[in-house]
Order: structure tokens, then sequence, then C-alpha cells
């Protein structure tokens, strides 16, 4: 299926402060979710300001359904803006703030489409509250009705399902994606949560120092050219870099691994990390802590001066704090970073 | 210091602490009605002249606090939003009347303003006399109120966010109409409480008044009688009969001051429902 372009980011560049962004690409069309991730500080804010009205562009063009929207205020780009404080307006009921954009284009059935977003979002029996009165969830559904009510023709979300807790943000997310499928808007969103953006992308955008460093769909990630910046956003424990290893060269695990690492190191996944008695063979490692985490129990190897852990398992790990034992990581599990060396 | 004290200790010391400052403010005014007593109120009330000046003062002060919000939002938004050459020098000029003796303030507008003055020779050409007049008990009001207007919407817009607005904006509102509908509304318990404040701080005005405006005559808006403001009434009538024939008028003064401030807390807590917990709750 051919999914139409709504809208073309090209070249475009702008300054917040001492902060430069750009030159940045980027198009977001049917009923996709581009996701722009990065960490504090890439620009994603900027990007998303910049594309919504809110901060002049230094150069580039913002095309919406191929019209020029670069020069238009806010208000009349066509692009629903959600900030990161939701920007519900305090003094009006959740029914009033929904119904906000309807009131003012005159609409001539607000009130009606205005109770049916707000049934759409299962917020019906809250819509006499003030926002002061509802929980983080029901801020963000708000947030996500009002917008939708004012049939943007793409909708821009910065940093969203911050503050929720994980079965909140994956319920929000599965709401919000069948909406958006539903009525065909492209979502633009960005975010630092690795975990909202590969739960909602379907294009993927990773800004670092105000530029792209991958632009593709979120499996790409993964497959292509892995690096440490890209590694950290996967979610790869144990990363180590040349200077790690060289360090650590006649210990343990470190000659092998500095033997496969690329220009930039290696990655060893935490999930291809495996460990025996210290009486069999290879190389030995002591315990450093055993915990437990939501996904289960973690422990961490210390490896000479490298510290190497294992991923999450279920089943009691067998093993205590200062314990000696074989640590063994499969070759066809670590991945080299950067290019070959 | 108080770390190792029990609870019960801490509490009632930062009880007693707190009564005392709180005594201090009401017992006063219990003195006052005391000794004024319902007869003394009831004659005050019956007292035609007092009467007067204080449907004089409700409506001069009325004037001032319409025109100190006309002019003090305004400035209180720009200084809570826009960052601008001498922003920091227009934020000290606006303290300025609260650290300025009040009789100083009746003197530095009479010099603008008196009838041989510049600018009151042109206040008067236009049909707005300064001196003796409504026009000037206005001024003073306002030089020395609108302050806290100004104050107050600054920190009621700067509570305002910038997403609120924003949000405003991409869901189609203009920046007028995001101001209007968003930024105004969400402000509006603080700017009640700045408007609040002026106006008592200009019914409780002496000095600027006794230099300016001390004896109104008629025009330029007061049509009644020639009068006083209620404040300079009871400051006559302290040097005139002493003690005993001013803390009636006093008391009545305070007595409707009181009222209006209970009917505007009463707004202020029907009216902001979705501000519970902010502010002055």
């Amino acid at each position: 299926m051919v999914l139409l372009t709504a809208l073309e980011v090209r070249d475009l560049e702008a300054v917040h402060g001492s902060f430069r962004l750009g030159p940045i690409r980027l198009d977001a069309g049917g009923g996709e979710a581009t996701v722009v991730l990065g960490p504090s500080g890439a620009g994603k804010t900027t990007l998303l300001r910049a594309i919504a009205g809110f901060l002049p562009l230094r150069s580039g063009t913002i095309r919406l359904d191929g019209r020029a929207i670069e020069r238009l205020p806010p208000e009349r780009r066509g692009l629903g803006f959600v900030p990161p404080d939701l920007g519900l307006f305090p003094h009006l009921r959740v029914r009033a703030n929904v119904r906000y954009p309807l009131d003012l284009q005159g609409h001539p059935d607000r009130a009606r489409r205005a109770a049916t977003w707000l049934e759409r979002f299962g917020l019906g029996r809250l819509e006499a509250r003030y926002p002061a009165e509802l929980s983080s969830g029901e801020r963000q559904r708000v947030a996500m009705a009002r917008a939708l009510a004012a049939e943007p023709r793409v909708l821009l979300w910065d940093e969203p399902l911050a503050a929720l807790d994980v079965e909140s943000r994956d319920e929000l997310l599965r709401l919000l994606r069948t909406v958006l499928e539903a009525e065909r808007i492209p979502l633009l969103l960005v975010t630092h949560d690795p975990a909202v953006a590969f739960g909602l992308a379907s294009r993927l955008v990773v800004l670092e120092g105000g530029r792209a460093r991958f632009d593709g769909p979120p499996e790409g990630l993964a497959a292509g050219r892995l690096d440490r910046f890209a590694a950290r956003f996967l979610g790869y424990e144990n990363l180590y870099s040349l200077a790690e290893l060289e360090a650590a060269h006649d210990a343990g695990l470190a000659p092998r691994l500095l033997a496969a690492a690329g220009s930039e190191g290696i990655v060893v996944p935490a999930d291809a990390v495996r460990w025996t008695g210290a009486t069999d063979g290879g190389p030995r490692a002591e315990v450093a802590a055993v915990r437990w985490t939501a996904g289960g129990w973690v422990v961490a190897f210390r490896d000479g001066s490298l510290t190497v852990r294992s991923g999450p398992s279920r089943d009691p790990p067998g093993v205590r704090v200062g314990d000696r034992v074989a640590l063994r990581v499969e070759p066809e599990g670590w991945k080299p970073l950067g290019d070959a060396r | 210091m108080l770390d190792g004290a029990p609870t019960v200790l801490r509490r009632t010391l930062g009880g007693l602490l707190s009564a005392s400052l709180v005594g201090l403010f009401v017992l006063p005014l219990v003195a006052l009605f005391l000794y004024a007593g319902a007869g003394g109120l009831w004659e005050a009330a019956r007292n035609v002249g007092f009467r007067i000046s204080i449907e004089f003062t409700l409506l001069s002060s009325g004037i001032a606090v319409g025109l100190g919000l006309l002019t003090g939002v305004p400035l209180g938004y720009a200084l809570a939003r826009y960052r601008f050459p001498g922003r920091s020098i227009v934020s000290s000029i606006v303290l300025l009347p609260v650290a300025i003796p009040h009789l100083v303030v009746g003197l530095a507008l009479l010099l603008l303003f008196a009838p041989s003055a510049p600018l009151g020779r042109l206040a008067l050409s236009l049909g707005l006399p300064i001196f003796d007049s409504i026009g000037g008990v206005v001024l003073v009001m306002l030089y020395v109120g609108a302050s806290y207007v100004v104050l107050t919407s600054e920190l009621a817009f700067r509570s305002v966010s910038d997403g609120t607005v924003e949000a405003a904006r991409s869901l189609g509102a203009t920046p007028s109409e995001a101001f209007l509908t968003v930024s105004l509304p969400s402000a509006a318990r603080g700017i009640l409480t700045g408007a609040l404040l002026m106006w008592a701080r200009g019914v409780s005005e002496v000095g600027g008044f006794l230099i300016l405006a001390y004896a109104i005559v008629p025009g330029a808006g007061w049509n009644g009688p020639p009068t006083t403001t209620a404040s300079v009434y009871i400051f006559n009538l302290y040097g005139t009969v002493g003690l005993p024939g001013t803390t009636s008028a006093a008391a009545l003064l305070v007595l409707v001051a009181l009222a209006i401030f209970l009917g505007v807390r009463l707004l202020d807590r029907s009216g902001f429902a979705w501000a519970r917990g902010r502010w002055f709750s």
C-alpha cells in the first residue's frame, strides 16, 4: 500500500539560543507514526516547535499536503500540537477543553462532536471535572481527544506518556494507535524513551546534537551498522569501548572481545551471557551483584576490570555475591560497534 | 534547633507564634467595635456627611481599580511573557510606589498636577481637574495601589505555562483569542486578588489625599456635595472631636470594607472552583 505523505520537512534549520538544529529531512503520512528519538538536548523539542510554528526557521521548507506552511502562524498550519505539559486549560472542565477547538471553528455540531471524542477516549464520566482533578493517564487522554477534535492533518506530540506507569502507557499507546489508524491521521512524536518509540514507530528518526543519526524503519536500527549511540537506544547493557578492552586485555573475556571489536568497541547482549560452575573451563569471574528486577533475576559479574550483566531470568540464578563462576559468551551473540578494524 | 523536641512542643510553639500575629490583626478591630458599640455605628450611619464621603470613596476607588486593571494587567502580562530591553528597570519602577512615603507621593503629584503646573493645566483644559477633585483622588489611589495589580498579574500570568498557550494556538486560536480565552481566565484569580489589594490600599490612603485632594469639590464625575474621602473624614474628625466621636465612623468604614472584602472572597471561592488549592484558597 502506498501511503501519501502529508508532512514533508526539507533541510529544516532552526536556532534556539546557542543550539543549532538541522538540516533535518522528515516525512509523516498515512496512518503512520514517525517517532523522533533522542537523548535530552538532542533538539527534539526544538524540531517539533519549529514545525508547529513556535520557533522561526533559519532555512528549509515545511509542506503539508504539498502546500508550503513554514510562513504561516501556528493556528493556520493545520497541525495539532501537544506540548510536554499537555497544555490543558485549567479553568475549563474536560468537556469544554475538548470542545475548545470546535468552539473556535464555530462548528455547527460542536456539542455532539465533542461528546463523540470524549466517549472515544473513555472520558464520558469525567467530562464535568477540571484537569486538576484528573490522574496523569486521564489528562493524557483529554489532551489526545482535544487535539484530535480539532481535526488536524498531522498530530505533533512532544514527550507523551512521560509520567505514566508501564501498564497505563501501553494501554494509551494502543488506544492512540487505534484512533490514529482509524482516522488516518499521521503522528509525529518526539521522545527520549525507546519503549515509547519502538512501541509506536512505523518510521524512526534518531536525533543527536541537532542532526539525524538514523532515519528508517525501527527494525533497521538493529539491522544496520551499529554504533555506541544506537546501541544505547536499543537497550544493550554491556557496551565496551576499545580503550576499556585494551585496559583489561589480559583478563577473562577481554582478549576475545578485543579481537572481535569494531572501531567503537563491542556490545555483548545480556541474553548472550552464560555461566557455569567455577570448576568448568573458561575465564573466571566473580559475582558482583544479584538483584530482582521487573523482568526477572539479573546477575552482574566482575571480569577483571569489566562488568558483565546477564539478561533477566525468571529462574533463580543459583549464585550469590562473591561466588566464582566460569563466564561464557557465545561468539554469535556479540556485536561489533562501528566499522570493522 | 527544635529537631529533637517532641512534636507536641513544636506544634504548640508554632501555634502560639502564629496565633499572636493573628491576634494582633484582630484585637484592635475588636477594641474599635466594642468602643464604638452598636449605638455608635448606627449614629455614624445616620451621619449624612460621612455617608456621602463613603459613597465618594467607593466611587473613586472603583474608578481607580478599573484604571489599575486596564493598565496594570497588560503591564503584568508583558513582564511575565516578554524579554525586552529595560525589563528589569520597569520591574523596579513598578515597586517604587510601595517604597515611597505617601505624603511624598501627594507632594510629587502636586508638583505635576497643581492647577498652575503644566500637566494640571492640560488636565483642566481637557475637563479633568485633578487638584481637590475626584480626579486627584483617583490619581493618588492609582499611584499607591496599581503596583499590586501589576505584581499579582505578573505572577498569575507566569503560572500559565507556555504549553497551555501554544496548545491553544495550535487548536486554532489567534494570539488575541489565546489571550482572552486561556491566559486571562487562567490568571483571573490572581488578578482579582491584586484588584482587591489595590482597592484596600486606596481606601486606606490618607497622606496623598491631604496634599492633592483634601476637600473635594463637585465636578468631573462627582455630582454630590463637597466632601472628602472617608479616610480624610475620619482624620479630620479625630483632629476636631477626638477619639470618642471618631471611633464610630472608623468602625463603620471598617464594616463597609469588610463587607466588600468578604463579598469578593465569596465570588473568589464560588467563581474559581477550578483553582481550588491554588493562590489563596
